[in-house]
């Protein structure tokens, strides 16, 4: 790889960087041989355990385009598998090691592939994202419920846990040593399998150039099958080798591997050395931190929080992105858009508020009046649904993946603890959301110029980082100091965190958030956003600067966030580290983009996802049913790939022709569906098969009247009035 | 001197050199075109000129000033509108909003003119798609979609207007249409530069062609003058009838 004068700017930087922070922590623990060498078996046994979660990562990237976020959450599932044979079962360990990275493994990404992600090679990368983390939420769901956290488990390691040989005075356990030997065996492997045999050879051409492939009479379903079985076997190698070091816990195991994604974004997830060699540096540094720095309060996740941190300074050092024309078929295979009525968003923004007043003064018959806990769960709902409005404009209209939009809204609730906390005045709201939006352009700045999985990347780094790092310092959130948020003091109400008053105050905030949104969507700033995401490339060519735009969609975003944090800290009353982090936003993120995120009712649908589970879980107890809050966002973002419009896109369709204002009926939907792709007649039977919905969708597209064909599908005639 | 010029133009991609050392020149008030076998480095050319592809060497001149370090929206600031040969659109935009995006970044520019919605729809007008205004262009047939694209890069004023392939997916009294419309815009003093297979379309049309082939200049010249040039002949239409569409 040619590094660039800036590259090495960047490393350089890097380097100067990370020596002075460790000579300012420096612990003052002897520096030893012996130290040093035990620091580098340890370091060295967790970077191979990265390097071979990496390579699980770029091998299913590069052959199928798809970045698999599942990746740790399957190495912890078949890590748990493994636990379960081999200690619970009491197999022995080299069958139990066989039947789950041999056989159960490959089998389970082969199924992956067949029923989720092949379906997915074709959708926008939104999408391709959001059901990627929702496997990783309903994987981490399924093994929470399968082997619940009642009791304790160990994974033991290889060959137990004290034997070894010395070296230089260091002792080297078996399983260290056979970590290190499996991880540079399986780069070997790896290196040879991809570029000296004919699978491998075709597995790199695939990405290349789908249909040219499939030209060279090598198929390209197999080759993604092939791919997803030897990632998913090597997540299993991964998991299996660092449960015993980490212990087996559903979310640590996760992260644990969630980590490997610096490492691949060091090779640029394509290069195995690359990614290899940064997956040591990752290994190595976090155990010389732990080792030999002292950082002081606030600082003592710095260990982990070094990926994170890795995985920034990588993104910042990336060049950037050409503005390239993408085609037709991607340009426009996207969904129809219901464009919602300024009259229709005030109108239902009215009928919210008054369901919500009514029914939680126990107005409405027979359902009766909330409680305490129905308030309480009704203020979770709207927060949430506004936390979830930020993402219309950023994720729905611009395409732009955010998933920390958490990490903003526990900005915002410090925001407003530290300026408005004591009195909760209501100005306090405002400045939290305009503090936030700088926070937006922070981590905007260096990664919109990328390829957009990379920004999906550096926001999920932000939100890490963020909760290691930001939200753990003793000035920022200290949960021991006794700090209360006041009521809500607003138009001389005082409003509880907890109150009925509180809850239809949130309910007229989100009703106007709504009416907001709708009336933006039709102005040129909606517009603007809404063409950077259909056409890069056209959208430059009409003059449009690109960063610029998505600097201030994303400030936009985080500022209603930040605006729906301090509403956060208003009903919790006290702040915790914890509400933050990066795994209790991705639900938020994924129930949204299951509503359709384009629309601002898909909030409300979110909002309402959120609060169903855990009434849900709440009222029929079910143990399977323990980990719904994340097995359900999980199970129905993967389901994306059925329904990529969104269930609120669905249900408006259905829906709207009850409206009695609506005198016009939906349109008639001419074959019973709307037409999804756009084909070229050239590509007909090289990247699209020749099958006669193409042909329907082609006759459709060329305007030939759905007559001339009518014995070609029944359905096509019924349907057109 | 001619309104664009770009000279010693070289693009490689990899070890492969797609263009090499190529110049053309664009003068405003004519129809320029640019024609060339399938991989001749058409598009990778009109790339170049929008910014959206490094140059290995070479510069790009509009009206006196070097562009070659600009990017892709300050080229279209400066003038340069472009349409795609695979359609590139806004698909979730009606066919007026896809023309008003351009048009309001040229009000944003300029703060002159009538505002951004008549401008649009004046735009729209011109390529006849007034009708069908609130359409979802993702719905559009292709030939329809192309001209939503004709009407947008007019919306930002340009001075130089790119075309690749305009006339594909366009019905033959379309086509004649399209014809009419491009001469009556570098009547108004526009430089047209066109990609074309459809050599009646180019014949008929273009003052001046320049001919690529293997990403070199082959010739240039008026119709008459390439139609007899006995290499263009021999690489380019003296195999059949130009290509398949």
């Amino acid at each position: 790889m040619n590094l660039s004068r800036g590259n090495w700017a960047a490393i350089a930087l890097t380097v100067a960087g990370a020596v002075l922070l460790s000579a300012l922590n420096w612990s003052g623990r002897n520096f030893s041989a012996a130290a040093v060498g035990s620091m580098l078996v340890i370091g060295l046994t967790l970077g191979s355990i990265y390097a071979v979660s990496a390579f699980g990562l770029v091998v299913v990237y590069t052959t199928t385009g798809v970045f698999n976020f599942a990746q740790g959450a399957l190495g912890m599932y078949w890590a748990f598998l493994y636990w379960e044979l081999r200690f619970n079962r009491g197999w022995p360990a080299p069958i139990a090691t066989i039947a789950v990275v041999l056989v159960i493994a490959p089998i389970g990404g082969v199924v992956l592939d067949r029923l989720i992600m092949r379906r997915m090679q074709s959708t926008p990368l939104v999408l391709q994202l959001m059901s990627t983390v929702g496997l990783m939420l309903g994987i981490m769901g399924l093994a929470a419920t399968q082997w619940r956290v009642d009791r304790g488990r160990n994974s033991q390691p290889f060959f137990g846990r004290t034997g070894g040989f010395e070296i230089f005075s260091v002792n080297v356990t078996w399983h260290r040593l056979t970590t290190i030997c499996v991880a540079i065996a399986l780069a070997l492997f790896l290196r040879l399998f991809l570029h000296s045999t004919r699978s491998g050879v075709a597995m790199r051409a695939v990405v290349d150039d789908r249909s040219l492939t499939s030209l060279t009479g090598v198929n390209p379903a197999r080759i993604s099958g092939l791919a997803w079985a030897l990632g998913s076997s090597l997540a299993a190698i991964a998991g299996i080798l660092i449960a015993p070091e980490s212990g087996m816990v559903v979310e640590l195991l996760t992260l644990v591997v969630i980590d490997a994604f610096a490492a691949a974004a060091v090779g640029r997830l394509a290069s195995l050395p690359l990614t290899f060699l940064g997956a040591m540096i990752l290994g190595v540094g976090q155990q010389f931190i732990r080792s030999f720095l002292d950082f002081p309060d606030g600082f003592s996740n710095a260990d982990r929080a070094l990926p994170t941190i890795l995985l920034f300074v990588v993104v910042l050092a990336l060049p950037q992105a050409r503005v390239r024309a993408m085609g037709a078929i991607a340009a426009t295979s996207s969904r129809t858009r219901q464009a919602m009525r300024l009259s229709d968003a005030a109108l239902g923004g009215m009928a919210l508020i008054v369901t919500v007043t009514a029914w939680s003064g126990g107005l409405i018959p027979f359902v009766g009046s909330w409680t305490g806990t129905g308030i309480n769960r009704g203020v979770t709902m709207m927060i949430t649904a506004i936390i979830m409005l930020s993402l219309v404009p950023l994720t729905g209209w611009a395409g732009q993946v955010n998933f920390a939009p958490l990490a903003f809204a526990g900005f915002g609730a410090v925001m407003f603890l530290k300026l408005a906390g004591d009195t909760g005045q209501a100005w306090g709201l405002v400045a939290a959301a305009l503090l936030t939006a700088p926070i937006g352009v922070l981590i905007a700045l260096p990664a919109v110029r990328l390829k957009g999985l990379y920004l999906a990347l550096a926001t999920m780094a932000f939100a890490r980082g963020f909760e290691l790092l930001f939200f753990t310092q003793p000035g920022v959130i200290n949960p021991d100091s006794g700090e209360r948020i006041a009521a809500l003091h607003f138009m001389g109400w005082q409003l509880d965190g907890r109150s009925r008053g509180f809850l239809i105050f949130l309910t007229v905030v989100f009703a106007i958030g709504v009416i907001g949104l709708i009336a933006l969507e039709h102005s040129r700033f909606g517009r603007r956003w809404m063409a950077i995401n259909d056409s890069e490339a056209a959208a430059a060519m009409a003059g449009i600067n690109l960063n610029e735009t998505k600097v201030v969609v994303f400030a936009f975003s985080a500022a209603i966030a930040g605006f729906g944090g301090a509403l956060f800290s208003i009903q919790q009353g006290t702040l915790n580290p914890s509400q933050f982090s990066l795994l209790l936003g991705l639900p938020i993120v994924l129930l949204v983009v299951v509503g359709g995120v384009a629309y601002p009712a898909a909030a409300l649908f979110g909002g309402v996802s959120t609060i169903a589970f855990i009434v849900i879980k709440d009222r029929l107890g079910w143990t399977w049913l323990s980990a719904l809050e994340i097995l359900g966002p999980g199970a129905m973002a993967v389901a994306l790939v059925a329904r990529p419009r969104g269930a609120v896109f669905d249900i408006g369709r259905s829906l709207s022709p009850l409206l009695p204002w609506r005198d016009v009926p939906r349109q008639p939907r001419r074959s019973g569906r709307v037409i999804d792709q756009t084909y070229e007649i050239g590509d007909l039977g090289l990247t699209t098969p020749f099958t006669e919905e193409a042909m329907i969708d082609l006759d459709r597209q060329l305007d030939i009247a759905d007559i001339i064909r009518p014995a070609v599908a029944p359905d096509a005639a019924a349907g057109d009035s | 001197m001619a309104l664009l010029e770009a000279s010693s133009i070289t693009v490689k991609f990899g070890g492969i050199t797609a263009l090499d050392d190529v110049a053309i020149s664009v003068d405003a008030g004519e129809v320029t075109g640019l024609i060339g076998p399938n991989g001749a480095g058409k598009t990778t050319f009109f790339n170049v000129l929008t910014g959206m592809q490094d140059i290995a060497a070479g510069t790009v001149v509009l009206d006196g000033s070097d562009i070659t370090a600009l990017n892709v929206h300050q080229r279209a600031r400066r003038g340069v509108a472009r349409t795609f040969q695979r359609l590139e659109t806004f698909g979730h935009l009606n066919a007026l909003e896809n023309v008003l995006v351009a048009a309001e970044m040229r009000q944003r520019w300029d703060r002159t003119g009538s505002g951004p919605a008549s401008e649009a729809r004046r735009c729209l007008d011109r390529v006849g798609l007034l009708a069908i205004a609130d359409r979802q262009v993702a719905n559009l047939p292709t030939g329809t979609a192309r001209l939503v694209e004709l009407a947008r890069a007019l919306a930002i004023r340009p001075r130089l207007l790119l075309l690749d392939e305009p006339s594909s997916g366009l019905s033959e009294v379309e086509t004649h249409a399209l014809s009419e419309l491009l001469r009556g815009l570098a009547g108004e003093g526009l430089a047209v530069l066109l990609v074309e297979h459809d050599m009646s379309f180019v014949m008929g049309l273009c003052s001046q062609i320049n001919v690529f082939t293997f990403g070199k200049n082959l010739a240039v010249g008026t119709p008459s003058e390439i139609r007899a040039n006995p290499a263009v002949q021999a690489s380019y239409l003296g195999s059949g009838h130009g290509e398949a569409q």
